[in-house]
């Protein structure tokens, strides 16, 4: 269980000046400004949710991510985690917490995956037995077995996110947070990194947090989607809930025998060129069906074609950079 | 506690593999020893003693000096300062210790480690070229080994107070390196207070730097005994809590200062 009430995240980014005489200036006052990254964010997440955090870049989703797993403490308002406040209580509620980041690994470079393993198996007080049976189970997802003795400088992002993954998971975490875990990553890699995440849910109920830029990972992983921009919520629910809320149309894509393109009282021609004609209708309007009779009877049709707003529309409309 | 002497364990192991900076340190020590003793020879040609000290006690105090600065290497402000720049304090921050022992424990760690790599080459190098170390008393090793500990925290202490400014992103490679070679001048690691005028001296004496290395290397040359000796070591004492409370204090604020760079 995730409590979010109120958080505000300023940071503080420092006027530096042009120059040696800027450097100089910069030792004695330092002129800083403060940056907004996220205003007044709230929400709850359940146990065993899979959620979707998704906005455009800089939209303050890291940094939420960085206040929420304890390492970023919130300019105000305060976060609880299974009803603990992570900042009062850091390192007893981290322990159930585990955090990955795409483009940053936590494992220890110098080290093998093995012994860094073996450090984490340190730091979170995990018995051996405990440890070995959650490195079978993640051996069977994610076949890391074979790259334990590979020291981590040595490994290709693919399976330094994969090393990332299970250095999360050892400590049994109830909470799962992913920043932009399938960045760079290619389809293979992708694939299992889902197939990670939902066995993970599935066999512990673990919660999981995701953030990215990847649709087909909100697609077949998340229920619930949270959307922010400029730092604050615009929409948070359930994926086709809010497709159809902000988006309750289709697309009739139409190609014709000749460039004529006939219109509709009860829909929207928004795209025409050469055979090809693209109607937008509300689905309370019309159906599908009568539109193309209506259609058909006024030119003739070569092939149809149905699509639905997916969250690509939603996701554009919601940031703002597609006019309804 | 097992976390941390983990920790330690590991950065010895580490240090070992990754013989970083070590032969430069060996370099660097040899030519300091050389140098100041070649110096102390010019300086003694026409007396026996100078201050009650003899040219044996006097080179003696160098290869000690060079050993003790081995012992008082600390890597804290370096490792805040990269991780900072790196931004993977993030994941220092996000596991279920104190960052502050896990970096104590490394420094330990990387002491130990030192303790082979560096510190056996420069008595080695010291006994053959410049002088085998005398020692003044049994007692005096056992009271300068107290001494030494002491310093040793005191140091690491006012490491640490230090890096906690790289916390809020500022560049500090610069200032370390003015800080490092600051601490080896104002300590009377090479030339002692004793040779310094008055003013000078009783200056110096307020600040923590001597009772790192003149304290401790004029309690093995036998030269610090007695009611100066218990002096010595309480200064030591009241500094140590001193910057122990100061610590505290701020690391409880630093934590919350930090500056994630990068997505
Ligand atoms: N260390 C920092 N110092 C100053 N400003 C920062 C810092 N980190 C982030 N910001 C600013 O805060 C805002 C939010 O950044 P954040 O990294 O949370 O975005 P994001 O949603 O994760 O974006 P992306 O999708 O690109 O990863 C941005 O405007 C960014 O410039
Ligand atoms: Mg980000």
């Amino acid at each position: 269980m995730i409590e979010v009430k109120n958080i505000c995240k300023s940071y503080n980014v420092i006027q530096k000046g042009e120059g040696f005489r800027g450097a100089l200036k910069g030792l004695i006052s330092r002129e800083s400004e403060k940056v907004q990254a996220v205003k007044n964010l709230s929400f709850h997440i359940q146990p065993g949710e899979i959620v979707g955090f998704i906005g455009p870049n800089g939209a303050g989703k890291s940094t939420t991510i960085k206040m929420m797993s304890g390492i970023l403490t919130p300019s105000s308002g305060e976060i609880l985690i299974n009803g603990r406040d992570i900042h009062k209580y850091r390192k007893q509620v981290v322990q159930d917490i585990g955090v990955v980041f795409g483009q940053r690994s936590q494992l220890d470079w110098d080290l093998r995956l093995g012994e860094s393993f073996e450090l984490l198996r340190h730091i979170y007080r995990i018995d051996k037995a405990k440890y070995e049976e959650t490195l079978n189970i993640m051996d069977q997802i994610l076949e890391i077995k074979p790259l334990l003795s590979k020291p981590v400088r040595q490994m290709s992002l693919g399976q330094r996110v994969k090393g990332d993954l299970v250095a999360a998971m050892l400590h049994a975490p109830s909470v799962l947070f992913l920043d932009e875990p399938t960045i760079g990553l290619d389809v293979g890699a992708k694939y299992s990194l889902r197939k990670f995440v939902k066995e993970v849910n599935e066999e512990r109920n673990t919660t999981v947090i995701l953030t990215t830029h990847d649709l087909g990972d909100i697609e077949q992983l998340c229920d619930r989607i949270i959307i922010i921009n400029n730092g604050e919520l615009i929409e948070d629910g359930n994926l086709e809930e809010i497709v159809d809320r902000i988006a309750p149309y289709k697309t009739l894509v139409v190609e014709y025998y000749d460039e004529k393109a006939p219109e509709h009282a009860r829909c929207e021609l928004f795209f025409h060129e050469a055979n090809v004609a693209k109607y937008r209708f509300m689905k309370k309007d019309i159906t599908a069906a009568a539109l193309i009779q209506a259609l058909s009877a006024e030119a003739q049709i070569k092939d149809v074609s149905i699509e639905e707003a997916g969250i690509d529309d939603i996701i554009r409309i919601a940031y703002g950079q597609l006019k309804e | 506690m097992k976390i941390y002497s983990y920790v330690c364990k590991m950065q010895i192991l580490r240090s070992m593999t990754y013989k970083f900076n070590v032969y430069g340190n060996i370099i660097m020590q040899t030519i300091i020893m050389l140098t100041t003793s070649f110096f102390w020879k010019a300086l003694y040609q026409n007396a026996e003693t100078v201050q009650g000290v003899e040219i044996g006690s006097m080179l003696t105090y160098t290869v000690i000096s060079s050993c003790i600065s081995v012992i008082l290497t600390t890597n804290v402000e370096q490792r805040i300062t990269r991780s900072v720049e790196k931004g993977t304090i993030a994941v220092d921050l996000m596991r279920p210790v104190n960052i502050f022992a896990v970096f104590f424990a490394e420094d330990l760690g990387n002491v130990v480690a030192l303790l082979f790599q560096n510190l056996l080459p420069i008595i080695f190098i010291g006994c053959i070229f410049i002088q085998v170390p005398l020692l003044a008393s049994g007692a005096s090793v056992l009271m300068f080994l107290i001494s030494l500990c002491l310093a040793f925290f005191i140091n690491w202490l006012l490491a640490a107070i230090f890096g906690m400014w790289a916390f809020t992103a500022i560049n500090m490679h610069a200032l370390l390196q003015v800080k490092r070679h600051l601490i080896r001048l104002l300590s009377g690691s090479m030339i002692p207070l004793w040779f310094f005028p008055e003013w000078l001296r009783i200056v110096l004496e307020a600040f923590p730097f001597v009772y790192l290395y003149q304290l401790p290397l004029s309690i093995y040359i036998g030269k610090c005994d007695g009611m100066s000796l218990i002096r010595g070591i309480t200064i030591q004492l009241v500094w140590l809590a001193v910057l122990s409370f100061i610590f505290y204090i701020l690391q409880k604020r630093a934590a919350r200062k930090v500056m994630i760079q990068g997505g």
